[in-house]
């Protein structure tokens, strides 16, 4: 019964695959247009991002310029292809060490408990009693304004969420059987807590990851249009709405385009983040 | 014979997914006389809980459908009722329990609120009327202080007191009928015996119809009139419950009966051939001396008031190599943590075991590094006990490489592995979700072969499977304990499966053994009222051989 079960015809059950995963399927088609975007950036952007261009400032969108010029006649459209980079970059980086850090320490605590445990979290309280872009501003502050210093304040701020989800996943599945099973069989605690433990206690986390990369994306954008993020005059969606805003009454175009686009970038996160929980049967 | 209360006529149960409707329930007729009980058999997947649940109106997923058929109760149709009607049926003229008294009892709602809350609903009692009728609801279903264990919750009460709750709410409007869908695979044998007794009493004097469900042929033959046997959503054998033990006409029903453990077995294991004079001279395998384990509860950082439990108390036992022992007792007896503590699994708080003369607690590194490599664990939960996200290949070659078997042999003894357990080779390829629990736990078993061990210590490794897959699995441990010469530690509270299968069995109550021999000995003269009491709740597949509740208070009532 089971042969035959696997035998469908291939097609179809793509067919049917996509179907049931519809917002996997636009996700990953958005995130993957954002990347060749990124990677095609020098190909397909029609002027340079930072060239000014005295004669045509501040010009509404037309066939020349299709999303405008800004007070010193760049070309949005080629400033928000360029931002595309800097902006997926930010949300990649800002996202993978929180995660990595985060995921570590939280099955460490998880599975030795008592005072590795309690020392842990009680830091993950620490940092948690601190409003978070209070804490990333004192940080890159400190660090000195910057991208480097960004990705330094995500990865000391970003990890407490994961640290808490993959422990309480580690606390119940280090009493199961399978995991009692490993202990019996004499494999060593590493193997234990990496091979057994964290592949199944990690699919919350990864799930979390696409909606953390939507609020690092916007903190990213929040900390460069306080200034201490991406320094002008290089292009990144959050720094050109900042430049925009002094215009946003009589020149929309500079703050709308940018802002556009981290919508669609989050809104790709978020899909992607949606049917990866349906894959791994985080929502059953 | 009067005419059938409850008749079902043909009924058909189809699942609408992709594709083709898949027949679940495939023209099933059965009747139901007033006061009869009906025991309806078969494994799980079979359909005989489905088949209570439509004639309730309780399907479970919108996708099944009753396709054809009729359930008649009193020749009214309840196929083509309409879902307020059923309603008044459900609970008024059907009460139905379930396997897990635990998770069918609202857990924040005090029991008796519970069983009077479907006495307003039905028969619009005041609040005063209802919570009386309940109080004498619980009386009649043996609770020893109703009025005060009115209020008590769930949690305050045993599994058997839930399950006796569970019975009082189901009977709470005065049903005609109950369906009761293994209301004991969940209970020690001795609770069972305890409900099984009650349901009995309450058909005397209610005048109660029971549909019993059950995949224990032995509970059946204790309590049934008629049996109704399924399989693959048909009924392939029904009737009396003598006729059918007697002469069954299936060879499926056969097999069933075959595959009782209770069948007075001419092959009851034999003490080993090694007479006693020699074994003296060998050492034993296992030594356990005056082992205590005791567990920290309550207390905190603020509140010191630490107490202890102990669940192992002052246990020794010695084990031969090639021994096969059996260990039961009642849930909470400290058979698992035994084994536990054997394997290092749990610290010892007091006392001494040594595995092949090495002591766990003044060698520790030495003894557990022995242990990991020449012992190993079978556990109850097949599906729990395997990584789901590894494949069966993957299970085993891991602890094949841990162990140190060579690369290029790693292929070959896997191969070996699945052959040792009856298995397909091309099971290496699976993921347990895809696997039966029959397959899982000879994964499980295969996974425990895989270190070579020289005791193999199995923990109720069959009390999640069917009594067919249960015979199986028992049949492959006694094959593999003779081809392999292995040590056998078999946990159960099953006596009649430790009965056919070891030839010494351990009885444990409370943390401490009460007694100890061979099991023939045992079995035939249990020289303690607890042993015999354990013995005798066993069903047994002879309907001449009564069942015996034990009458001491084994079960202490609420708090």
């Amino acid at each position: 019964m089971s042969v035959s079960a696997t035998r469908f015809s291939v097609s179809t059950s793509l067919n049917r695959w996509f179907g049931q995963h519809l917002s996997l399927a636009i996700g990953a088609g958005m995130l993957a247009f954002f990347i060749i975007m990124a990677i095609a950036a020098p190909l397909i952007a029609p002027y340079d991002p930072v060239v000014q261009m005295a004669d045509a400032r501040l010009q509404p969108p037309s066939l020349s310029h299709p999303f405008g010029t800004d007070n010193f006649g760049r070309d949005i459209l080629s400033r928000v292809i360029w931002g595309t980079r800097i902006d997926l970059q930010i949300a990649f980086i800002g996202v993978v060490f929180p995660f990595i850090i985060g995921t570590m320490l939280g099955t460490i605590a998880g599975f030795f408990g008592g005072l590795v445990d309690t020392v842990f979290m009680r830091i993950v309280d620490i940092i948690l009693a601190f409003p978070f872009l209070v804490l990333m501003l004192s940080i890159i502050a400190i660090l000195g304004p910057g991208l480097t210093s960004f990705y330094i304040a995500m990865a000391l701020v970003g990890w407490v969420s994961y640290a808490r989800l993959v422990r309480a996943q580690i606390l119940v599945l280090k009493n199961s059987d399978y995991a009692v099973a490993a202990v019996s069989l004499g494999f060593s605690r590493m193997r234990i807590m990496f091979r057994h433990l964290l592949p199944n206690a990690i699919a919350g986390s990864l799930v979390f990851v696409m909606s953390d990369a939507v609020l690092v994306l916007l903190n990213g954008a929040a900390i460069s249009y306080l200034g201490l993020g991406v320094q002008p005059p290089a292009a990144e969606w959050g720094i050109m709405v900042a430049e925009g805003q002094p215009f946003v009454t009589t020149a929309w175009w500079i703050t709308f385009f940018p802002g556009l686009s981290i919508v669609f970038l989050a809104f790709a996160f978020s899909l992607l983040g949606d049917a990866l929980g349906d894959l791994l049967g985080v929502h059953e | 014979m009067t005419a059938p209360l409850l008749s079902i006529r043909d009924l058909v149960v189809n699942f609408h997914g992709q594709g083709a409707p898949r027949t679940l329930i495939d023209h099933v007729s059965v009747d139901l006389a007033e006061g009869e009980i009906l025991g309806l058999v078969g494994e799980s997947g079979s359909g005989k809980s489905l088949l209570c649940r439509a004639v309730m109106g309780l399907l479970p997923s919108r996708r099944l459908m009753i396709d054809g058929g009729l359930v008649a109760l009193w020749g009214r149709d309840l196929v083509k009722a309409s879902p307020a009607d059923m309603l008044a049926v459900r609970g008024r003229e059907i009460g139905m329990i379930f396997q897990n008294p635990t998770s069918h009892l609202d857990p924040v709602m005090k029991i008796g609120d519970q069983i009077a809350e479907g006495i307003r609903f039905h028969q619009g009692a005041s609040a005063r009327e209802a919570r009386e009728a309940a109080v004498e609801i619980l009386r009649q279903v043996g609770f020893p202080d109703p009025a005060r264990q009115y209020d008590n919750y769930p949690h305050e009460f045993s599994g058997g007191m839930r399950q006796r709750a569970m019975i009082a709410a189901a009977l709470s409007c005065r049903p005609k009928i109950l369906i009761a869908d293994e209301p004991t695979t969940a209970l020690d044998v001795t609770i069972q015996a305890q409900i099984l007794e009650l349901l009995l009493d309450l058909r005397e004097r209610l005048g109660l119809s029971v549909i019993l469900i059950t995949h224990d042929l032995g509970i059946v033959a204790q309590t049934c009139d008629r049996i109704a046997v399924m399989r693959d959503g048909k009924l392939v054998e029904q009737g009396p419950k003598r006729q059918v033990l007697r002469a069954p006409k299936h060879d499926y029903t056969r097999m069933l009966i075959g595959s009782h453990p209770s069948l007075p077995a001419g092959n009851i294991a034999k003490p080993c051939n090694v007479g006693p004079a020699v074994r003296q001279k060998e050492r034993p395998l296992l030594e356990i001396d005056d082992l205590h384990v005791r567990f920290d509860t309550g207390g905190s950082l603020f509140r010191p008031g630490r107490k202890t439990v102990s669940a192992v108390k002052g246990v020794s036992l010695q084990v031969m190599p090639g021994d096969a022992i059996g260990i039961v007792g009642e849930s909470g007896s400290g058979k698992s943590t035994l084994a536990r503590a054997i394997l290092g699994l749990v610290p010892l708080s007091s006392g001494h075991i040594a595995f092949d003369g090495v002591d766990i607690a003044q060698q520790p590194r030495k003894a557990l590094a022995k242990l990991r490599r020449e012992t190993a664990m079978v556990f109850q939960d097949p599906l729990n006990a395997l990584n789901p996200r590894l494949t069966v290949g993957e299970t085993l070659g891991e602890v094949l490489k841990i162990h140190g078997t060579p690369v290029a042999e790693i292929p070959g003894r896997i191969n070996e592995l699945l052959d040792l357990v009856h298995l397909g080779r091309e099971f290496a390829g699976r993921k347990p979700r895809s696997m039966s629990g029959g397959q899982c736990q000879r994964v499980g078993i295969a996974r425990a072969l895989a270190v070579n061990p020289r005791l193999i210590i199995a923990d109720e490794c069959v009390a999640a499977l069917d009594v067919t897959i249960q015979k199986q699995i028992v049949d492959l441990f006694a094959e593999l304990k003779a081809r392999m010469n292995l040590t056998l530690l078999f946990i159960a509270h099953d006596l009649a499966i430790v009965r056919n299968l070891c030839e010494r069995v351990l009885v444990m109550y409370h943390g401490e053994i009460v007694e100890e021999g061979l099991s023939a000995d045992i079995f035939a003269r249990p020289q303690r009222p607890y042993t015999a009491a354990l013995i005798d709740a066993v069903p047994d597949i002879d309907p001449d051989k009564k069942l015996l509740a034990p009458k001491t208070d084994v079960e202490p009532a609420a708090a």
